[in-house]
């Protein structure tokens, strides 16, 4: 298993990867359950209704208990982020996500791929969520407490320099952040993937199921503390600057 | 850059990511937290009205159980007081029927115990006008049977002015 994605084939000079396929497999699976919920919505919750119901609720709970009346423009953030990384990190547990393998038809020579590769072990994925979680934080920032205030807390006058060191300061950490969000998802992910291919190489009959159990667990894990460290971080950026 | 390039980045890669999500989290937004924030909501408001409603209705019990005792406890003061009532009413009733009754008896006593004594006077005379009748009959018979006219009728007037004499002794004036 490489760092970087598998190249299948290309379309129009996009590569599809297997990260690509994984992502797109996640989508389809949101997409049923959207349209499922959609079709089937009542008063009186069915079993998929009250999964999604009952996410939504701790989301929205967590959120205001974090930050208060401010959970209106955060919390749908959060659950969009769980969500998806959680999906796509439990789909690597389907029958087949590894086995199924992919001829290669760019080099011309006779490689394997897998078809299937969990989508967070993809720094590309990883790289996106980040930034669009950075992103939403000042975009909810913005919204909330306006442009004025946003932009003080980057660039003030008030204590020259002492101030504007901090603002500039506040500024670096927001692109640490993407990449402390990035990074801290792939690592987890891809290690996860890393020893459990190990373990089914060492010996593939009932060694790797505490692994699996383990890799279930880091994947709820990993997903709920990105989208509670988006939702930390948008109520930080909403506080006004004193 | 190379950094990137060893951890497989690539910018249409990452573009592709970062549009597939925005879009995931449109679909999200719109068909799937709005309906069921607005079923959550409307849950929330149904049980927070259920939950009023209870809170309403334990009020209203609470002052109906006070009322009933109210009522209860006037009820059972009216109902003391007409036993009160009834039972010196019953009582004056009892005494006077009592006393109707001791009357009445007195008077059927008074009244037999006159009849009575009449009765016994109309006796008694009869009784001694039947002994002076038998006697006077015994005696003719008697002195028929001893005496001579003459001697019958000086003996008849002695016994007569004699029986006379006892019978004013005997009968008190």
């Amino acid at each position: 298993m490489q760092l970087h994605p598998d190249i299948l084939f290309s379309i129009f000079c996009f590569p599809v990867t297997n990260t690509i396929i994984a992502t797109v497999l996640t989508d389809i699976v949101i997409i049923i359950m959207v349209i499922i919920v959609n079709r089937k919505i009542c008063f009186n919750p069915n079993n998929i209704q009250n999964i999604i119901e009952a996410i939504i609720d701790y989301f929205k709970e967590i959120t205001e208990t974090i930050a208060g009346e401010k959970s209106y423009f955060i919390y749908h953030w959060g659950v969009s982020f769980f969500l998806f990384i959680v999906i796509s990190n439990l789909l690597v547990n389907l029958p087949g996500f590894d086995s199924i393998k992919f001829c290669n038809t760019i080099s011309f020579k006779h490689t394997e791929l897998s078809l299937l590769r969990v989508a967070t072990s993809d720094l590309n994925f990883t790289c996106a969520l980040a930034v669009i979680s950075i992103i939403a934080t000042h975009f909810v920032s913005i919204q909330y407490i306006g442009i004025k205030e946003y932009f003080k807390k980057f660039i003030t006058l008030k204590m020259f320099p002492i101030f504007l060191s901090v603002g500039f300061l506040e500024l670096m950490n927001e692109f640490s952040k993407v990449i402390s969000f990035s990074f801290r998802l792939f690592g987890n992910i891809f290690a996860g993937e890393k020893v459990i291919s190990t373990i089914y190489n060492l010996y593939s009959l009932c060694l790797p199921v505490p692994f699996i159990i383990l890799e279930i667990i880091v994947a709820i894990v990993q997903a709920l503390v990105f989208s509670m460290l988006t939702i930390t971080f948008m109520h930080i950026m909403t506080e006004k600057l004193h | 850059m190379e950094i990137g390039n060893k951890f497989g980045f690539d910018i249409r890669l990452f573009l592709f990511q970062l549009i597939n999500f925005l879009i995931v989290v449109f679909i999200l937004k719109k068909f799937l937290y709005f309906p069921l924030k607005k079923i959550l909501d409307e849950r929330k408001y149904k049980i927070k009205k259920l939950l009023y409603d209870t809170e309403h209705i334990k009020i209203t019990l609470t002052k109906a159980n006070e009322e009933k005792k109210i009522i209860l406890m006037n009820a059972k003061q009216v109902a003391d007081k007409m036993i009160a009532s009834t039972s010196i009413s019953l009582e004056k009733i009892k005494q006077k029927s009592i006393m109707q009754t001791k009357q009445l008896s007195d008077q059927i006593l008074s009244d037999a115990k006159r009849k009575a004594s009449i009765e016994f006077e109309i006796a008694s005379k009869q009784i001694s006008k039947m002994s002076l009748d038998i006697a006077n009959i015994v005696i003719k018979k008697i002195l028929s049977n001893f005496f001579d006219d003459d001697e019958k009728q000086k003996l008849l007037s002695r016994v007569i002015k004699k029986i006379n004499d006892e019978k004013k002794t005997n009968i008190p004036n």
